[in-house]
């Protein structure tokens, strides 16, 4: 390996001083993602990476990763860093590069009605563009305010409008990627070939960061809907909301999204904003498209409502809470922490994965909330998300929610969702003896291991030496069921909210 | 099937000496007509093997052995080796068979022509007799088997309240796995049928039972996306052996709707209006006025009839059907008596396949919806040329693009099947933003982005296929 100084003249050469930086601070921002990390983690990885850089070309993105064979230094591909399980941290410092100043729109074309983005570009910023002129994206993250567009199809997101209008998957046409030999490749076929001409798009879904950097993509657009309205419904309780998800599916409803909040979101939801709705179980149904066709729609939803002893909510509470649809974890600031567990469960079995998710949250004693919503006719997102206080000593282990959360999955016939560097222990019981197919597949693009090693299909320690080089996923796995075991042990819940309003009041 | 095959004994044919002066295309069009007059003797007779034998699958069970007997792990039990360590002791051994003992599906109906290499002397596996499915208690999936025919799990799932939103554009008596592994060509209005696939329940190469994806649940978040990858070509990389798929619920209530045109203008203007309104379809389908008449016999056509399924609730279809009139302006005729062509009995669904596999079909033209009517009048201009009734099927997708399947009334002899497929590749070549996706097309194809993502595509295939069983490459 080069010095470090020398890399970083070269990196300078290639993008400027002002675009590369190593300043303790940058590293620091850089060494972790939306997931608080103990800082006991860095006894095992090197979380701050060696430089941080901006590149706004392609050209640039392809320098830097030719340089990483001089500098031996790996390559980590970063968006908004908004991914929750490690993703877009190194574990061997190295390049970090952040593709937030890739942010353009390289082409517009409204007769094919596509659109192709730079990758660092986010899909909020994206549908804004295509809302202006008159067209909208088909779907985007529930996070799409800070998720950019590589970020986005590297954790293989799903979000609003997936219901009725099939997932990110579809929307993406074509990519643009940097492999890790430095070539630029497009992933499809120029034009609608529906698959054929050999179409690499699908690898990059779920990729995180590890088969190569995307700096563009080509997406597809829809005609803006004439009408965008929220429904709101209460329920007594959250099995019977996610039973009237699974009921709305089956009776043909696909409307442009539904999602379950609980009770629990409204709690943490009043003690930080006072017009927030009145705590209830609740679904909140977004129709989309023609005037007539909205008004159709929400007239059976109404119909339906009462068999599934659903109570329709004022107007204004529906319009509140599709206008905060993307400010979704605003309760870390309860608790300066909150970790997420990111499932895919099927529908038919959603009531289930609600309850259980709730019993876990009682008896690991934390404070959380769930969240869920249909992705298509058969599959929904549980996505419950718990409270965390990383400065105690309890803080860390709610991570243990997440593995136990992701084990109910499994046993629901779904999985958790996205491996980053915590959850690698899933792959083999994700896909059983197809698991190898992913490092073959990674093989492939990337014989190297170059670019974000060390992650998704294993977990490298910072250290090289054999024997240390790696952690064997089982041993993550055993480390997060033993965080849960001491929840469980732990004698008094949380109370982030009490301690929050004492807080506020003592103010 | 072997896509990857043809084109990999494409590109090591250039580089053998005696053929590496012809240019490409020449060199495809001799080895698909297999023209003994170009070709050395060796590689005539690589295109005209074939497999030593058929089995037919009846369980997994057989499937399992016998992939197993052909990548040699049955003979290593002795040694205790699993199949992954026995191939890389091969591999590192340098032992090796001098021509690989491979296996192959074999399509059950096929749209198209035959692959170019066939299987070399190995097994064809014939999954006619392997039709079961299952529908869960609860949710929209089932689970078929390859064997089973489209329709039969089409009107299984209707029985059972659901819908199966993927169906053929050209309605031939395609199985589940023709989806898979042939050509046919099944989509709703919304997506491509891999859209639908949520599993694969395969054989892999080492032998194993292998499912890629979740049967019950979409594999969002699970690392790559090995599922959609491979699915195009997918019995390269594994057997498949059952598919988990995604379907809708039955509508509430349902109508199909029909509308003629006399003029491919007005039907361009309208196609392209409707795929701009946002509305959802489970199917919006088009046949000119020949492939009218080989659906509806004794009908006289009009030049172009749609046909479009409407679903919702019972008190807004009216209102859809009133948006869909809108944005078909221009229709001449409009009906409700119809029938859908998915709906009819299973007896009635097979007299028109075997009147629609009559056609001589080179592959799909997909184009912009706009340019529909450029499409039919060049396609006449086609077939005026080579003295050929012609006429396509076509559907169309929300993203504005059709999918349109010309066929020619010709006998289907290989010199005519490249030599159309040829014409329609130069037609498509003068339509903006048009595409010929075939796999003569596939080989033709020289743009270096393809080449390089086809190159990656096989390594992908070597590294699931190390022992070279599935459809094993061939070099001359
Ligand atoms: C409020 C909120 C809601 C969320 N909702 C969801 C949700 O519904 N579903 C869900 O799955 N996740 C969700 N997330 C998690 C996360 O936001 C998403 O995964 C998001 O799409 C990540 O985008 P990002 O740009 O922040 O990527 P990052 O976190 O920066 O990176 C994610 C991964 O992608 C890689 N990557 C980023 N850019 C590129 C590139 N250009 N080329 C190659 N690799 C790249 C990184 O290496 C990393 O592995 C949510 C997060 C928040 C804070």
């Amino acid at each position: 390996m080069a010095n470090t100084d020398y890399a970083y003249r070269r990196l300078v050469n290639t993008l400027w001083p002002e675009r590369v930086s190593r300043t303790e601070f940058d590293r620091m921002v850089y060494s972790h993602d939306f997931a608080s990390l103990p800082k006991v983690a860095l006894l095992q990885w090197r979380l701050y990476p060696d430089f941080v850089v901006l590149p706004q070309t392609t050209e640039e993105v392809a320098s830097l990763v030719k340089l990483s064979d001089e500098s031996g230094l790996p390559i980590v591909p970063r968006g908004g860093g908004t991914g929750w399980y490690g993703g877009a941290v190194p574990v061997r410092g190295g390049v970090l590069i952040d593709m937030r100043k890739m942010s353009h729109v390289r082409s517009f074309d409204p007769a094919t009605r596509t659109i192709t983005v730079e990758a660092g570009m986010t899909w909020q910023d994206v549908a804004e563009y295509a809302e202006a002129r008159g067209l909208t994206l088909p779907s985007l993250p529930t996070n799409a305010m800070a998720s950019t567009v590589g970020g986005g199809i590297n954790s293989d997101v799903v979000g609003y409008g997936s219901l009725r209008n099939g997932g990110l998957r579809q929307v993406v046409a074509d990519l643009e990627v940097v492999l890790p030999d430095a070539r630029v490749l497009h992933t499809a076929f120029a034009g609608d070939a529906g698959g054929a001409y050999a179409d690499l798009t699908p690898f990059f879904f779920g990729a995180e960061g590890t088969l190569g950097v995307i700096t563009a993509a080509t997406l597809r657009l829809i005609a803006k809907p004439d009408l965008v309205k929220p429904l709101a419904y209460a329920f007594k309780d959250t099995p019977a909301a996610a039973t009237f998800l699974g009921a709305m599916v089956d009776a043909g409803f696909q409307p442009y999204h539904a999602a379950l909040l609980d009770r629990e979101h409204f709690v943490f939801e009043r003690a930080l904003r006072a017009g927030s709705p009145e705590p209830a179980d609740m679904v909140l149904v977004t129709l989309a498209g023609a005037k007539d066709d909205v008004a159709d729609q929400e007239k059976a939803l109404d119909a339906l409502a009462p068999k599934l002893a659903a109570a329709k909510r004022p107007p204004q509470e529906a319009e509140d809470l599709w206008a905060h649809r993307f400010m979704m974890y605003s309760a870390r600031r309860l608790s300066r922490g909150l970790v997420v567990a990111n499932n895919v469960v099927p529908l038919s079995r959603l009531g289930e994965a609600c309850r259980l998710s709730r019993e876990l949250i009682r008896k690991m004693k934390l404070n959380g909330a769930v969240h869920a919503f249909p992705m298509d006719t058969a599959s929904a997102i549980l996505a419950p998300y718990v409270l965390m206080d990383d400065t105690t000593p309890s803080g860390g282990t709610a991570l243990g929610y997440v593995k136990k959360l992701g084990d109910a999955a499994f046993e629901l016939g779904g999985h958790p969702m996205g491996l980053g560097l915590f959850m690698v222990f899933n792959l083999r019981r994700m896909h059983g003896r197809a698991a190898p197919y992913t490092a073959y597949v990674k093989s492939v693009f990337d014989p190297g291991k170059k670019i974000n090693p060390g992650k998704t299909i294993e977990v490298w320690t910072k250290y090289q030496f054999p024997g240390l080089r790696a952690i064997p996923p089982p041993a993550m796995r055993v480390g997060l069921d033993v965080a849960a075991a001491l929840r469980r042990i732990k004698p008094t819940p949380d109370k982030f909210v009490r301690a929050y309003e004492r807080g506020k009041e003592a103010d | 099937m072997g896509l990857l095959r043809d084109w990999n004994y494409i590109e090591a044919a250039t580089e053998i000496p005696a053929l590496s002066e012809m240019i490409r295309e020449a060199l495809i069009h001799a080895l698909f007509v297999r023209n003994d007059r170009v070709l050395p003797r060796e590689i005539i007779a690589d295109l005209t093997r074939t497999p030593a034998v058929t089995v037919k699958i009846k369980d997994d069970a057989d499937l399992r052995k016998l992939v197993q007997v052909l990548n040699g792990s049955e003979s290593t039990m002795s040694l205790g080796l699993d199949a992954e360590d026995y191939n890389y002791f091969r591999t590192q051994l340098g032992v090796g068979k001098d021509r690989e003992i491979g296996l192959t599906v074999r399509p059950h109906a096929l749209l198209t022509y035959d692959w170019l290499v066939p299987e070399q002397r190995g097994v064809q596996v014939d999954f006619s007799g392997y039709e079961g499915m299952q529908f869960p208690a609860k949710g929209q999936t089932a689970l078929a088997q390859v064997g089973l025919p489209w329709k039969r799990l089409y009107d299984e799932a209707l029985a059972k309240g659901h819908l199966l939103p993927a169906v053929p554009t050209v309605p031939l008596d395609f199985t589940v796995g023709d989806a898979v592994w042939g050509d046919a060509p099944l989509a709703s209005y919304d997506a491509e049928f891999d859209a639908y696939v949520n599993a694969v329940r395969t054989i892999s190469a080492f032998g194993h039972r292998t499912r890629v994806g979740f049967e019950e649940a979409a594999n969002n978040g699970t690392g790559y996306d090995v599922l959609h990858g491979t699915l195009p070509l997918a019995s390269e990389f594994y057997v498949p052996l059952e598919v988990g798929l995604r379907l809708a619920p039955k509508p509430a209530a349902q109508k199909t709707l029909t509308y003629t045109y006399d003029d491919g203008a007005k039907l361009s203007a309208s196609f392209d209006k409707l795929a701009r309104t946002g509305q959802r379809f489970p199917w919006v389908h088009v046949a000119d006025a020949a492939a009218a008449a080989v659906l509806r016999p004794g009908i006289l056509a009009d030049p172009f009839t749609v046909q479009v399924a409407l679903a919702g609730t019972a008190t807004g279809l009216p209102l859809r059907e009133k948006a869909l009139d809108a944005a078909l302006a221009g229709y001449k005729v409009k009906s409700a008596e119809v029938p859908d062509p998915f709906g009819v009995p299973a007896a009635e669904y097979a007299k028109a396949a075997k009147r629609a596999e009559r056609g001589l079909f080179v592959g799909e033209v997909r184009l912009p919806a706009a340019s529909a009517g450029d499409l039919a009048a060049r396609l006449k201009g086609l077939g005026q040329q080579v003295a050929a009734k012609v006429g396509f099927y076509a559907s169309l997708r929300a993203s504005g693009t059709l999918s349109a399947f010309p066929f020619f009334d010709h006998p289907k002899d290989r010199t005519h099947i490249y030599d159309l497929s040829k014409g329609v590749a130069r037609l498509v070549e003068k339509i903006p933003g048009a595409v010929f996706v075939s796999r003569l097309a596939h080989l033709w194809n020289e743009e270096p982005a393809y080449l390089a993502r086809m190159r990656l595509l096989r390594e992908i295939k070597l590294a699931f296929d190390s022992p070279h069983v599935l459809e094993p490459l061939v070099r001359p």
